[in-house]
């Protein structure tokens, strides 16, 4: 955790230099924030056309299994949103013509090929309207609105041009000292 | 005998000679008025919900659905636009819908314009708009205690988040803002005493401002310790019986908030839906929990409806739920359980003298059941919005 701590903190400092002291307050006071969006509703998953399936991506590396098109790849055990591996991006990269929020919500998630815990910056892109691919959410450890640093259902594209939704990467940002259990 | 039996098929489809028709209809059809809009009541039936449509497929058009839901064949009255994570109020003592939105000035980027947008509940047209100052109005999932009526309803307040949190507080017999309220660390609104609110805090408190007539802070006061976050959250969306708005636990807990008074105030005894018999919703398996998004709602008479989910675990809270509990918050005791026909989301309860449970499903169904009895009346089926999230009861 201190690694994590050191990380929280090398962030907000990054925040607390394009930002207000007033809204930097509130960030601070948020602790590190920021669900990268969405309705983690049945409902969004019910839209979803039945014959929306799709062929299976990969990273091509052995190191970062699985399909960053499916809602169980490792790196999205926090995720909350459309996909952009699905939306013209990447899992690291926005699609083009969006912009990527600066406000994010950071998860730990572990790589199931090399064992390691992995700080994931959930961040939204922002400007154009939902992509509508590849939903995925969950809601472990979600809590109610009153506690923003755990709740998934505010609009993360924060600091942006536009606060529109497209979708949500899940980029690597670092890794996490302790050992995963 | 395929190629026949085709023809024959075709042939039935081609229409008759023209003179056998007129000879049966010798009159035609009138010709009809145009233009022509449809024209609702001034005053709404009370079996009319408006249903939130998020429309996650486009956001920014997110719109209301009035309901007709004792229509099971033209249950669609209308739409009100209410656009990118757009809150709704409604005053049928002035024949008017609030809506709080946000807009861009080409469509998806340029200039951001944050607005209530006033709209005639006879015409649905709009008919004034007060601006938002800043483009700071709070965007998330609709919570419907992000945009709330105080002072008799002559104001509104309006969340925002930065993520700086505040409440932005508007007049809206004068159709203009008159202030904000900052509001560190806290969240929601709920009306609280004449003219004021309480929100809910990240540390478990609940804190409540009085305003004065100006709409400027007058007092505060903090009660601590209402909430345990970590091991009873509580729904954001309480269900209001006069002005105790009563609160259900992710676990099945139901806390009580007395808001008649510029102070909110806990109720003593917080109690389990399962209260009554065996059932449990807080341990056991099959584990019931409250599930949805829209998880209580009241009648009346001051029952409480909890929409429960027998799938209950970590992470289930807004998966939806199979049965509606009722529960009576005087006695804390459960009288019914209410099988529902899908997975419902959001719930609610008319006003009618035979009042119905409106159920909003996760597959965009939308059901009715007798309120008195649980049974099932009729469904709607999925004719109203894309993604129903939220029922107001005007």
């Amino acid at each position: 955790m201190a690694g994590f701590d050191k990380f929280a903190e090398r962030m907000a400092r990054g925040v607390a230099r394009g930002t207000s002291r007033r809204s930097l307050l509130a960030w601070l006071g948020a602790g590190m924030t920021g669900t990268a969006l969405l309705p983690a509703l049945p409902v969004a998953r019910a839209s979803t056309h039945p014959d929306a399936a799709r062929p299976e991506m990969t990273s091509g590396t052995p190191q970062d299994p699985g399909n960053p098109a499916s809602c169980d790849y490792w790196r999205y055990c926090a995720i909350d949103g459309f996909l952009c591996s699905c939306c013209g991006g990447t899992v690291n990269s926005c699609p083009p013509g969006t912009e990527m929020s600066p406000i994010t919500w950071i998860g730990t998630c572990t790589n199931p090929a090399d064992g390691r815990a992995y700080i994931i910056s959930y961040n939204d892109c922002c400007g154009v309207s939902s992509c509508g691919q590849c939903l995925c959410n969950r809601n472990e450890g979600d809590r109610p609105q009153v506690r923003p640093q755990s709740n998934n259902d505010y609009n993360w594209c924060l600091g942006t041009e536009s606060s529109i939704y497209n979708c949500s990467v899940a980029a690597i940002v670092g890794t996490a000292l302790d050992q995963p259990k | 005998m395929r190629s026949i039996g085709l023809s024959l098929l075709l042939g039935a489809a081609v229409p008759q000679s023209a003179s056998a028709d007129t000879r049966k209809f010798p009159t035609p059809l009138p010709e009809e008025v145009l233009p022509n809009v449809a024209v609702l009541p001034g005053i709404w039936p009370k079996s009319w919900v408006l249903i939130h449509d998020l429309n996650f497929a486009s956001i920014l058009d997110g719109k209301l659905a009035l309901v007709d839901t004792r229509s099971a064949d033209r249950p669609l009255k209308g739409l009100v636009r209410a656009a990118q994570f757009a809150n709704e109020l409604v005053a049928p003592d002035r024949g008017e819908i609030y809506t709080a939105e946000t807009f861009y000035g080409r469509l998806t980027r340029g200039k951001r314009t944050d607005a209530i947008t006033i709209w005639d509940m006879k015409t649905l047209q709009p008919k004034g708009e007060i601006i938002l100052p800043d483009g700071k109005r709070q965007l998330s999932v609709t919570y419907p205690n992000v945009f709330q009526f105080t002072n008799g309803g002559k104001w509104a307040l309006v969340a925002n988040f930065t993520p700086a949190q505040s409440v932005t507080v508007v007049d809206l017999h004068a159709r203009k803002v008159l202030g904000e309220i900052d509001l560190p660390g806290c969240t929601q609104i709920y009306p609280s005493g004449e003219r004021g609110f309480s929100s809910l805090c990240a540390d478990g408190s609940v804190f409540s401002v009085t305003l004065d007539d100006k709409g400027q802070a007058a007092s505060s006061s903090s009660v601590a310790k209402v909430q345990d976050i970590d091991r009873q959250p509580l729904f954001g969306t309480p269900a209001m019986v006069g002005r105790t708005a009563w609160f259900v636990s992710y676990y099945g807990m139901v806390q009580g908030i007395d808001l008649s008074g510029p102070v909110a105030k806990p109720l003593p005894g917080a109690f389990s839906v399962d209260k009554g018999d065996g059932a449990k919703a807080d341990g056991g398996t099959p584990q019931w929990r409250p599930g949805g998004w829209q998880v209580i709602a009241s009648d009346a008479k001051g029952l409480l409806y909890v929409l429960m989910s027998p799938n209950g675990k970590e992470g289930s809270h807004k998966d939806g739920g199979t049965e509606v509990w009722v529960v009576d918050p005087v006695k804390k005791a459960r009288l019914s359980r209410i099988a529902l026909k899908g997975q419902g989301l959001a719930i609610a309860v008319t006003r009618e003298d035979a009042p119905q449970l409106i159920v909003a499903r996760a597959d965009g169904v939308v059901d009715v059941h007798d309120a008195a009895t649980g049974a099932f009346v009729r469904t709607l089926g999925a004719t109203v919005a894309a993604n129903p999230i939220v029922i107001t009861v005007p």
